[in-house]
């Protein structure tokens, strides 16, 4: 298919030709914001930046910030180094090395990350890492927009800094076991919406067995 | 002459005390103005212990900050000429404010009396030459070698190309700028800045009164020559690169503060030759005259007024510059030499053979 | 492996299925037949190697009403069944289902996950949470049953594949299974473990992830590996394999999973000789033992070998190697016959271990011994006969190629006393130690080549399949390069111009100048394929 060309000629009298009125028309659109933010009510005024950081704009509750990791009820981390979000991510920024526990407990899970590194200056912030995780593990609820740093290395958060984060999850360790219908009739209690203050509440909140 | 002296000295501390802090306001206005016309908030960081006055502390801490910055020379470049192209850059536009008459003739002897006529006035400028606007445009001429040996000494290509654009650039405009100004003589048949406002006692007889186009003519050629937007090409800092892309600290900072003395100066000359100086409506050597009203006031108090009307008036008119910078659009380079070339030099040059026309008409013996 | 025996052509019989009627082979197992013909049959227990258990039912057709398991019926004339209706789909996946019921579905941490027949039924049939409303019955999990196995018993679904492995093919019943029904589990015979030489081929064919490779446990997921086709050089057998890599390293070998000629099978120590190829290695040239560029390696050559040149050149011998593919070994015998004219060459080889079996291995653990010998024109003399002309001062030089050339102390003594001495040796060795040159060689799965088998099946089968082709699936490290590459520079130096751009072009040359390998076949392009787009695996 040829490419399509549409000439649109724009008209140009003597009028804009002259520069002058149309300066001086252009002058009155600026002017106009000009006054109208100095001199205008506070009603009408259009600024609509911020004086950040002193203010600070509220995060939608679907915000996308830095990373955490979930931790089970024993406090070790819930990831499983299945490396669903490693495959999956768009930008190849999750690096893990998966591990196997020492002595685990019979029923325990053996694999864990030995090591878990997002490297979040080429994290593009897409969450498909957290919709792929099977374990509700990982997270980019945290409300946190990844700081500044100084060097690249600095902006690879690693397992320590990613778990610091972490709450307990709200599924349960080993599953709900066979009878989950008739435990959770109302799953949607399930999906509560996570916020910072809430990490206080859900490292006092009791094991549910 | 001891009392040639003191005067010269009060009248280069009043003026440059004018100019230095009006520019230094002008650095926070362009940024304030700037943030208001397009719906921000601009800099209201600047605090002493929380004290932020609307952000007016802002050019002390970009002094600061410019001052005490690594002042870096470009390995290969030129030093001495690195070194002194701030200077050219900035002493032409300093020295050209000794012909700008900014109060009224001040009478020593009946200060406090009602003086509707002075005797042996001292004119409120510091230096009093007959062909003053000659010695502007001279001395203004030379700011160009700011521009181009910056660019040349710093030994960058883009420096270097900066310069020659703002070398092209400023000798295209300068000419419409002398040829804007021919009219005005004509009209006004003075080269002395004091007498030009002197002579432009009511609106009637201002500048901009009987020179509409010459006034247009010389306030965008103005700007031109102030190398600001929409002329802005010989240092566009946001896109393309210019003479003083090398400098920094203390040596950007003169850079900086001559463009914004540029802008007070034009506002001067402006202020000066087209909108009567410090002649306000009413206001005669006897008192104010406006409305009916007929106010009798002291001459003392009459300087003053005339002082707060001409600063007023240069006010507006960097007012009108830094809303013009922030409402058009940079030029391409072509766009600026066929409107310098094509359009604001034949335009002035017409204004010259018109203005010419009707003098000669208004002061022929046949109408006379 | 009477599968392979050439039968005679079979009797077609008309099969109707699904009321469409087909031509069939008679007496042809029903399921092989069916899933030839394209129908989409899920299955667990069947496996084309082994005998018919018919244990999981997941194969069911409905034949006069009711369900059959396919792989346990023949084709025979006038046989009308149903493969795709509804019926005896709800029936398959109600089997799926009860195959699930202890079933941990831990795929998350399981290695299988990805290559996963239980994983891949799942997903194609059912798709749905479970309908099971009582605990699973807990078994044992991470058993060590083996020298390279570790059993999870709950994933297990007793299938029973390993157990008939371990019988059949592997002719070692190490597995069985202990309880009935609901707590039927997978366990090692009283006083055996799963320490058959072939064991870890139980890990391939299992359908879920109950027994998992210890070495390749947890390392990285199946689907992140890249596959690319190569020969197995632990020894002459030269079993086809896939060196499953990534980022440079490999992780494992595994037979391929198109129907071969090693059966589908590896050994296990076949499938860890990957280990040796991220060993220790020459990565630089060395010139008297310090490392050097490579020019100027190829100038020491040149200066200290010239002079012998053009004196006696019967005290210039080469030895070739056995563990060098066809390319090289011709490359180096071109050499040392047409231009060296060498008064000696040798065969490096290590000598037969008897760990044979009638299954896959071979005595002689030299990938290519048969092709060293192929390239030689006469007798090639042994180690025995190279310590033996070092000690009566025969020779004056000597040309190695290879990393098989082991000598005694004292005969590497005597080699300090020679010229020149030049290896091409992948790994430092003793003989490197004494070598006044030594350039770095690329290993078997860094380069393009090929290697003559002698396996007893390659006896028997096509000539064709008596080659086996390598193809890289890593980058040889540092300054290391494939033997004939080395052998091409050192030849330019010394004036000889042979310009041969890749291996490809040394077997052309080599079959059409050697009667040996006159029906070799270089093989088709098998392109490296990460494992998550190589279509259906598990």
């Amino acid at each position: 298919m040829p490419a399509r060309t549409k000439v649109v000629t724009v008209k140009r009298g003597l009028w804009e030709n002259l520069y002058l009125p149309e300066i001086v028309r252009g002058l009155g659109v600026t002017l106009k914001h000009f006054f109208i933010n100095t001199l205008g009510p506070k009603s009408k005024r259009q600024i609509v930046t911020i004086d950040y950081p002193d203010v600070v704009r509220e995060l939608p509750e679907r915000y996308r910030g830095v990373h955490r990791l979930n931790t089970r009820e024993d406090g070790s981390v819930r990831c499983t180094a299945c490396m669903m979000c490693a495959t999956i991510c768009p930008a190849n920024c999750i690096h893990i090395e998966a591990g196997e526990r020492e002595n685990p407990a019979s029923r325990d899970i053996e694999k864990f990350p030995q090591v878990f590194e997002i490297d979040e200056l080429v994290c593009v912030v897409c969450g498909l890492c957290v919709e792929a995780c099977p374990c509700d593990a990982i997270r980019m609820d945290t409300h946190v927009h990844m700081p500044p740093v100084e060097h690249r290395k600095d902006a690879v958060l690693e397992k320590p800094e990613l778990m610091s984060r972490g709450t307990k999850s709200i599924a349960v360790d080993g599953g709900a076991g066979p009878d989950w219908r008739d435990k959770y009739t109302d799953l949607g209690s399930l999906t509560q919406i996570y916020r910072p203050d809430h990490i206080e509440r859900d490292r006092e909140r009791p094991a549910r067995r | 002459m001891g009392e040639i002296v003191i005067w010269a000295l009060v009248k280069i501390a009043i003026l440059f005390g004018f100019a230095l802090n009006l520019s230094a306001v002008l650095t926070w206005m362009e940024r304030r103005q700037s943030a208001m016309m397009q719906d921000r908030m601009g800099p209201v960081k600047a605090n002493i212990s929380g004290v932020t006055l609307w952000g007016l502390l802002h050019p002390l801490a970009d002094a600061l900050k410019l001052a005490t910055k690594e002042d870096f020379v470009p390995p290969k470049a030129h030093k001495a000429i690195f070194v002194l192209a701030p200077l050219f850059a900035i002493a032409p536009v300093v020295m050209v404010f000794a012909v700008i008459p900014f109060a009224p003739p001040v009478c020593l002897k009946q200060l406090t009396a009602i003086a509707p006529r002075c005797v042996a006035p001292e004119h409120m400028q510091i230096a009093r030459i007959d062909i003053g606007l000659l010695y502007v445009f001279a001395i203004a001429s030379i700011s160009v070698y700011g521009a181009a040996l910056a660019g040349w000494a710093s030994y960058n290509n883009y420096s270097l190309l900066g310069g020659l654009r703002a070398s092209a650039q400023m000798l295209s405009y300068e000419i419409t700028m002398g040829m804007a100004l021919i009219g005005t003589f004509l009209v006004f048949g003075t080269l002395e800045p004091g007498e030009l406002v002197l002579r432009q006692s009511t609106i009637a007889k201002w500048g901009i009164v009987q020179q509409p186009l010459g006034f247009i003519l010389f306030f965008f050629a103005a700007i031109a020559e102030t190398k600001r937007a929409p002329f802005d090409l010989p240092e566009g800092e946001s896109e393309i690169v210019g003479y003083f892309v090398e400098y920094s600290g203390a040596r950007f900072m003169t850079f900086f503060l001559g463009e914004f003395l540029e802008i007070v100066f034009v506002g001067c000359m402006v202020t000066t030759i087209f909108l009567g100086g410090w002649q306000a409506p009413g206001l005669a050597a006897d008192g104010l005259h406006i409305f009916g009203l007929d106010l009798q006031l002291p001459h003392i108090a009459v300087v003053g007024l005339g002082l707060v009307t001409f600063t007023i008036k240069v006010f507006i008119v960097c007012f009108l510059q830094l809303a013009i910078r922030w409402s058009l659009p940079r030029m391409r380079y072509d766009q600026l030499m066929r409107l310098g070339w094509k359009g604001m030099l034949p335009a002035s040059i017409i204004n010259v053979i018109i203005t010419a026309a009707v003098v000669l008409w208004m002061s022929s013996p046949v109408k006379g | 492996m009477s599968e392979h025996e050439p039968t005679p052509t079979p009797e077609l019989v008309t099969v109707k299925i699904d009321g469409k009627e087909h031509q069939l082979p008679k007496g042809k197992n029903l399921l092989e037949a069916l899933l030839d013909l394209g129908e989409d049959i899920s299955y667990f227990c069947y496996h084309p190697g082994l005998s018919v258990a018919a244990s999981c039912r997941q194969c069911l057709v409905g034949i006069r009403g009711s369900m059959v398991p396919s792989c346990q019926t023949t084709v025979s004339d006038g046989l009308e069944l149903e493969s795709q209706s509804p019926t005896v789909l709800d029936a398959r996946r109600q089997m799926l289902e009860f195959t699930l019921v202890n079933h941990p579905v831990d795929c998350v941490i399981c290695d299988k996950a990805g290559e996963c027949t239980l994983q891949r039924h799942y997903m194609d049939w059912d798709g749905k949470p479970s309908e099971i409303d009582h605990e699973k019955v807990e078994k044992p999990k991470k058993v060590d049953v083996g020298r390279e196995i570790v059993l999870d018993a709950e994933r297990c679904i007793l299938c029973s594949r390993c157990v008939r492995f371990c019988q059949e093919i592997a002719e070692s019943p190490d597995l069985v299974f202990e309880y009935r029904g609901n707590h039927e589990t997978l366990t090692t015979a009283p006083d055996r473990r799963l320490d058959n030489s072939y064991s870890l081929n139980t890990v391939d064919i299992c359908p879920v992830g109950a027994l998992t490779d210890k070495d390749f446990r947890f390392k990285i997921r199946v689907w992140e590996l890249y596959a690319t086709r190569s020969v197995c050089n632990g020894c002459a057998a030269g079993c086809d394999t896939e060196v499953h890599h990534r980022d440079g390293r490999i992780y494992r070998m595994v037979p391929p999973k198109d129907w071969d000629m090693n059966l589908n099978w590896m050994c296990d120590d076949g499938r860890r000789t990957y280990k040796s190829v991220a060993a220790q290695r020459l990565t630089r040239p060395l010139v008297d033992g310090e490392p050097a560029e490579l020019d100027a390696a190829l100038a020491a050559i040149k200066e200290r070998l010239e002079p012998l040149l053009a004196q006696d050149r019967g005290a210039i011998g080469v030895v070739l190697g056995a563990d060098a593919s066809n390319e090289d070994n011709f490359m180096a015998a071109r050499m040392a016959y047409d231009f060296l004219e060498a008064g000696h060459v040798y065969l490096a080889d290590s000598p037969d271990n008897g760990l044979g079996d009638d299954i896959l291995r071979r005595d002689d653990p030299n990938p290519n011994r048969a092709g060293a010998r192929g390239c030689a024109r006469g007798d090639l003399g042994s180690s025995e006969d190279l310590a033996r002309d070092l000690a009566d001062h025969k020779l004056e030089a000597l040309y190695v190629v290879g990393d098989r050339l082991d000598l005694s102390d004292e005969t590497l003594g005597q080699l300090r006393g020679l010229k020149l001495v030049v290896v091409q040796a992948s790994e430092p060795s003793r003989l490197t130690d004494k070598a006044h040159v030594v350039l770095p060689a690329a290993k078997w799965a860094e380069v393009h080549g090929t290697i003559t088998r002698t396996s007893e099946r390659a006896k028997r089968d096509l000539s064709a399949s008596r080659f086996g082709r390598m193809r890289p699936a890593v980058e040889p490290p540092g300054m290391a390069r494939p033997h004939w590459d080395w052998l091409k520079r050192v030849g330019a130096v010394l004036g000889v111009t042979v310009e041969f751009e890749s291996a490809h072009a040394v077997f052309q040359e080599m079959k059409k100048q050697v009667p040996f390998f006159a029906e070799a076949q270089w093989g088709g392009k098998i392109p490296t394929v990460m494992l998550r787009f190589a279509g259906r695996r598990g």
